[in-house]
């Protein structure tokens, strides 16, 4: 066709979240369950807030305080802790240290030390070896599972006493005014309609004297309720979609791997990494920004096309991939964070809140120290029988003042110097930011969310798997541990009347293969979605569901 | 009407999540249980909730969730004790013999003078996958049972249950006590309410050690069974009938 | 030289496939040191005329116990006469199968005297003074090997897996009383309803037809019938799919919440191969797959594909198969 081509605005098709539903203004059930404190999701940042504070409250009960017996809860939609955890991941242990000063480095559920690491930047297949950049020198870290040290923590805080509830999902906030006063879980057993089927259980509301939102990754209930509370950041949160694998290999990995470049276009932000949690068990994964500028860019596929470079290869052949998953990431940054993480009553904590860094790709630390920085406010707050907003508000002070945010503010704009500059001036910007610590460029670089950035619709490239080295998306699926029931009511809110090159869009997005297009028309299969959130941000809604829906990873 | 208490065991077993890959052991007869996720035997799970629905229409009544191994058993009875289970035995062994006698013999010793009125197991839990400790039990102990149960009614004193068998069903009677195996669909097992986990934590859990004989049946050794070879397509359309027609007669040897 | 004891299964008066296979694998036991096969028949009158083609299975002595109490399964009356019978008679081994009637006794058995009994037995072999069997665990996804000692060593067979074989014996008929009075069994069996239409159970088919959306409508799973009906010992299944929208009733349902089934032959008729019915027929011993996607994941799983327009396909296959299976 003549003159420009046809662009897609992703924005234009994505219905607004429902905040009628997450957010719920009306008393709670008089049978609702009494908890204290409440952590919505059992992810390092809930369980670290949940172990610290029970360490707080047993220290005051100790030194004869007046707190008395606090009850605590983690409410996590997953059937056990872990099956919705999924990070590279390179752990710095400071947090674990400092929420465990008893226990030593070898008692932590980390796989090996870093010692030897390596970047390459990859054209056409073909790796070229570069010098560690600065922001990813890892050395003193940790190669660790995110599954692993979840279920680790999650054993912490279940001996301390912490009322774990797996397969529970939160489905809304329930708020007395501005005030929030408890959660209220999602029902299981609806019928594909949405009317109770078999097994019906109706939703449980459980007060809450505080609660806090460790709901990870692009969470709808911190977004529905900063978006109704009116809280702005400097810059809109972004997002990159990170689509990883586990292998059983026959040749052993001696470092981490780390690359820049292909298969990615150039226009688009993110790399690779390959690290070993044992010689012979390797997490490999591609990251890639969600401003990504072509309709059918697919991560599934980047990945796949990845493994078949010789770097990867050589490892990959003749083994065995156990375990295949996907999430999200904000990639905002410093400047991405919500000006206020705290209101009546609630906190928010972790990826939620944003607290990533980008250039290190680091979060897991970030996240448990801010919730125990939530934790240590909590503990104040119900010392002085006051969870309001004013006290709440030393949660942020305590964030602010710590290298949460100097680590954040550093490599505030390391990000955002590659979104529309591409991947060689981009990195020559990022080079500039690590090298003057942040000082230049100074300033802001604006930028826009996912959904505004407007993409061009190119036909797809054909990608047959092979079966061994590289996998459908359905073949993907089953190696997630996703066995949602078929017959599941969909948790994704579509908008009206999507044109084919937008379900084109919808199809490539997503890693779990949710969406197909039947001749012009798409297609939901909700039962394959394995909540990594990336339809939320360009794409349908994804609102809570069933409990004990969605992937089960073990060593993600 | 005429509520009348009802008392109730059920044995219950830890099984391992069948939907993984599962990996042999360094002794080469048991499994690598590292990373393995462990729950209630679904039909076990059918069992606790036919014994509640029993119980819930007496009005009144105790149902005993009992469990023989290893200290991990004590979550899965905590399990049962959160569907609404009353309170909880755990018989303590190092680890679940396979023979099904040894079981047998063991809970039987452990439910001898416990005046239940019914005592329910699941039909087969699917890791060892021998399904035969309730009708030792029974044998054992010396009370009726009937097993594979699909269909159940009890009323004043007596039962009357359906047993599924291959394109066949039987109706059989029975007087109470008596032992039963649960099979699937005859009910569906309720969720643990959160409220239900809540109170689960309360209710008295009793250990003590298991009384167990020496195995006569062993596990010698595990093996994990061959990858299929790939397979391949034929051909197309029904031109490829006589080809597959001779390769299901000549390889797969299936015609 | 070891005798062995084979149940000799039966239902309402005929026997099951099950009792010749129990025969069968008795017979290559006896046979490995020499010994004899004693079949144990139980059943309502006119069950001896049963006793020759246990005899012409191999075995060597063929107890009948034929009263009235016995008219439907009696499990308490069963379980009394064949354990005083496998306790007098010094036998070895008793080999039972792992059908719903089997597995209720064999256990009960087992428990009165005092041995073990291992079900789903795959193979079964003497070693030394041990039985030594085979036992599928955990789905089908691992194997085992397991050591009996005692005697008789109780073994219920997986069904299917040691086909009827002809070898005949004297088969003298000895007959024998039951212990006590059948009818004061405590569990009593009031009636034996027959399935419809004599379908085969999912469970025991060797082999199965499976059909799914590709049929594209209910009326079309006339296609998958009349190919199971060709064979002749076929059970029709269905996905997910297809169940959930009303086209087969739930108890078709092959798949991860369905039936887990494991038959020697697997035919899927128009489905792609969705990861939960993968989960529930990926044991089949031969998969044959038929689809008009060439990329249909089932054809990873499949031993032997067909791609092309179903309707075509199938009705070409029945009558295929309805030639190959003539005078079987």
């Amino acid at each position: 066709m003549a003159g420009r081509a046809l662009r897609v605005l992703p924005a234009k098709h994505q219905p607004p979240l429902p905040a009628d539903k997450l957010l719920v203004r009306e008393p709670l059930d008089p049978e609702a369950v009494p908890m204290d404190v409440v952590f919505v999701g059992g992810g390092p940042a809930g369980l670290a807030g949940a172990i610290e504070l029970t360490r707080l409250v047993r220290a005051d009960q100790e030194a004869g305080g007046t707190l008395g017996e606090i009850q605590i809860a983690v409410l996590e939609k997953a059937s056990a802790l872990g099956e919705h955890s999924l990070s590279g991941a390179i752990t710095n242990p400071v947090a674990f240290r400092e929420l465990f000063p008893d226990l030593t480095d070898s008692d932590f559920p980390f796989r090996a030390p870093v010692k030897e690491e390596r970047v390459y930047f990859m054209a056409g297949g073909r790796a070229q070896r570069i010098p560690t950049p600065p922001t990813m020198q890892n050395h003193g870290f940790y190669i660790a599972s995110l599954s692993e040290m979840v279920r680790w923590l999650g054993e912490k805080a279940e001996s301390m006493g912490v009322n774990i509830f797996t397969g529970f999902p939160v489905q809304s906030l329930v708020m007395d005014g501005e005030k929030v006063i408890g959660v209220r879980t999602t029902p299981s057993g609806l019928s594909r309609d949405g009317t109770p089927g078999s097994g019906f259980t109706p939703p449980t509301d459980i007060s809450a004297r505080v609660t806090v939102l460790s709901e990870g990754t692009r969470g709808p209930l911190s977004q529905a309720w900063m978006n109704a509370a009116g809280i702005k950041s400097d810059n809109p949160q972004i997002f990159a979609l990170g689509v990883k694998e586990i292998w059983e290999t026959k040749k052993p990995l001696d470092a981490i791997i780390h690359t820049l470049g292909w298969p990615l276009p150039n226009d688009a932000f993110g790399g690779s990494f390959m690290y070993p949690l044992t010689p012979n068990l390797v997490a490999l994964g591609i990251v890639v920004g969600m401003d990504y500028q072509q309709t059918t860019l697919d991560v599934h596929v980047l990945l796949q096309q990845l493994k078949t470079s010789p770097l990867f290869s050589e490892y990959l052949a003749g083994g065995e991939m156990v375990e295949w998953g996907a999430k999200t990431i904000p990639e905002g940054g410093y400047h991405g964070l919500p000006k206020k993480r705290y209101g009546d009553g609630l906190m928010i904590v972790g990826d939620a809140a944003g607290f990533v860094e980008v250039a290190s790709l680091k979060g897991v630390h970030y996240a448990m120290q801010s919730g125990m920085y939530a934790a240590r406010a909590i503990v104040d707050a119900l010392k002085k029988d006051d969870v309001s907003e004013n006290t709440m508000a030393r949660y942020d002070a305590l964030v602010d003042a710590s290298y949460i945010t100097s680590d954040l503010k550093e490599r505030r704009n390391m990000r955002l110097a590659f979104q529309g500059s591409g991947l060689y001036v981009g990195g020559f910007k990022a080079t500039l930011m690590t090298l003057t610590k942040g000082a230049f460029p100074g300033g802001k670089i604006d930028s826009e969310p996912d959904a505004h950035v407007e993409r061009d619709v190119v036909p797809a490239e054909g990608f047959v798997p092979d079966g061994k080295l590289t996998f459908s998306k359905l073949d993907a699926n089953f190696k997630s541990g996703n066995a949602t029931r078929d017959d599941i009511p969909s948790h994704l809110i579509v908008g009206q009347d999507i044109p084919a090159e937008v379900a084109e869009l919808y199809v490539h997005m997503c890693p779990a293969g949710v969406y197909e297009l039947d001749r012009d028309r798409l297609v939901v299969s909700p039962a394959n979605c394995i909540d990594c959130k990336a339809t939320d941000v360009i794409g349908p809604r994804w609102t809570p569901r069933e409990g004990e829906s969605g992937p089960k990873y073990r060593l993600m | 009407m005429g509520a009348q208490r009802v008392k109730i065991a059920v044995c219950i077993k830890r099984v391992p999540d069948m939907d993984v890959r599962f990996k042999i052991a360094g002794d080469g007869a048991s499994l690598d249980e590292t990373g393995v996720k462990f729950d209630l035997n679904d039909f076990d799970a059918w069992a606790v909730e036919a014994a509640l629905q029993i119980k819930d229409k007496a009005g009144q009544g105790e149902v005993v969730a009992i469990s023989l191994g290893p200290t991990q058993v004590q979550e899965t009875i905590r399990k049962a004790l959160s569907m609404g289970a009353d309170r909880g035995v755990h018989l303590q062994a190092d680890r679940i013999p396979f023979d099904g006698f040894s079981i047998a013999s063991a809970l039987a010793t452990e439910l001898k003078d416990g005046g239940y009125d019914l005592i329910f197991f699941g039909k087969l839990s699917p890791d060892s996958s021998n399904g035969v400790t309730g009708p030792m039990v029974a044998e054992i102990l010396g009370l009726p049972c009937v097993t594979a149960i699909s269909k159940l009614d009890i009323s004043d004193g007596r039962g009357t249950a359906k047993r599924e068998l291959e394109g066949a069903q039987e109706i059989v009677e029975f007087p109470l006590p008596a032992v039963l195996t649960i099979d699937e669909g005859l009910n569906t097992a309720r969720y643990p309410s959160l409220k239900g986990i809540m109170a689960a934590k309360k209710k008295p859990l009793e250990i003590k050690p298991a009384t167990l004989n020496t195995p006569q049946v062993t596990i010698e050794k595990l093996e994990l069974p061959q990858d299929r070879a790939a397979g391949r397509i034929v051909g197309e359309g029904s031109a490829a009938v006589p080809e597959l027609i001779r390769l299901l007669q000549t390889e797969a040897k299936v015609l | 030289m070891a005798n062995i004891f084979a149940f000799a299964e039966a239902r309402g008066g005929e026997l099951r496939k099950v009792a010749l296979e129990n025969v069968t694998a008795a017979r290559k036991l006896a046979d490995a040191t020499g010994g004899e096969v004693h079949a144990l028949l139980v059943g309502g009158p006119g069950i001896a005329s049963k006793a020759e083609q246990l005899g012409q299975h191999g075995a060597d002595v063929v107890l009948v116990c034929e009263h009235d109490g016995f008219t439907q399964y009696n499990p308490e009356a069963t379980t009394a006469v064949a354990a005083e019978r496998m306790q007098s008679g010094g036998y070895r081994a008793a080999v039972f199968s792992t059908s719903a009637q089997g597995r209720d006794l064999a256990p009960r058995i087992a428990a009165r005297l005092g041995v073990g009994l291992v079900t789903d037995v795959t193979a079964v072999e003497l070693n030394g003074d041990k039985v030594v069997v085979k036992h599928p665990m955990n789905i089908g996804k691992v194997m085992a090997t397991v050591s009996m000692s005692g005697t008789p060593a109780l073994v219920a067979l997986r069904p299917n897996t040691y086909a009827p074989a002809q070898n005949a014996k004297a088969g003298r008929v000895e007959n024998v009383a039951p212990i006590g009075d059948p009818s004061t069994a405590r569990v009593v069996v009031k009636e034996l309803i027959q399935g419809g239409k004599g379908k085969l159970d999912l469970a025991e088919a060797p082999v199965i037809v499976a059909g799914g959306r590709g049929l594209k409508a209910a009326e079309n799973f006339k296609l998958v019938e009349e190919l199971a009906d060709a064979f002749g010992n076929a059970a029709v299944g269905a996905t997910r799919a297809v169940t959930d929208d009303g086209w087969r009733p739930h108890s078709d349902q092959i798949g991860q919440t369905g039936r887990l089934v494991s038959p020697e032959l697997y035919i899927a008729v128009g489905i792609s191969g969705a990861v939960q019915h993968l989960a529930g027929m990926r044991t089949s011993k031969t998969i044959v797959a038929i689809n008009k996607d060439k990329d249909a994941p089932i054809f990873k799983v499949a031993d032997y594909g067909i791609v092309g327009d179903v309707f075509e396909i199938v009705p070409a296959l029945t009558a295929a198969v309805r030639e190959a299976r003539k005078g079987h």
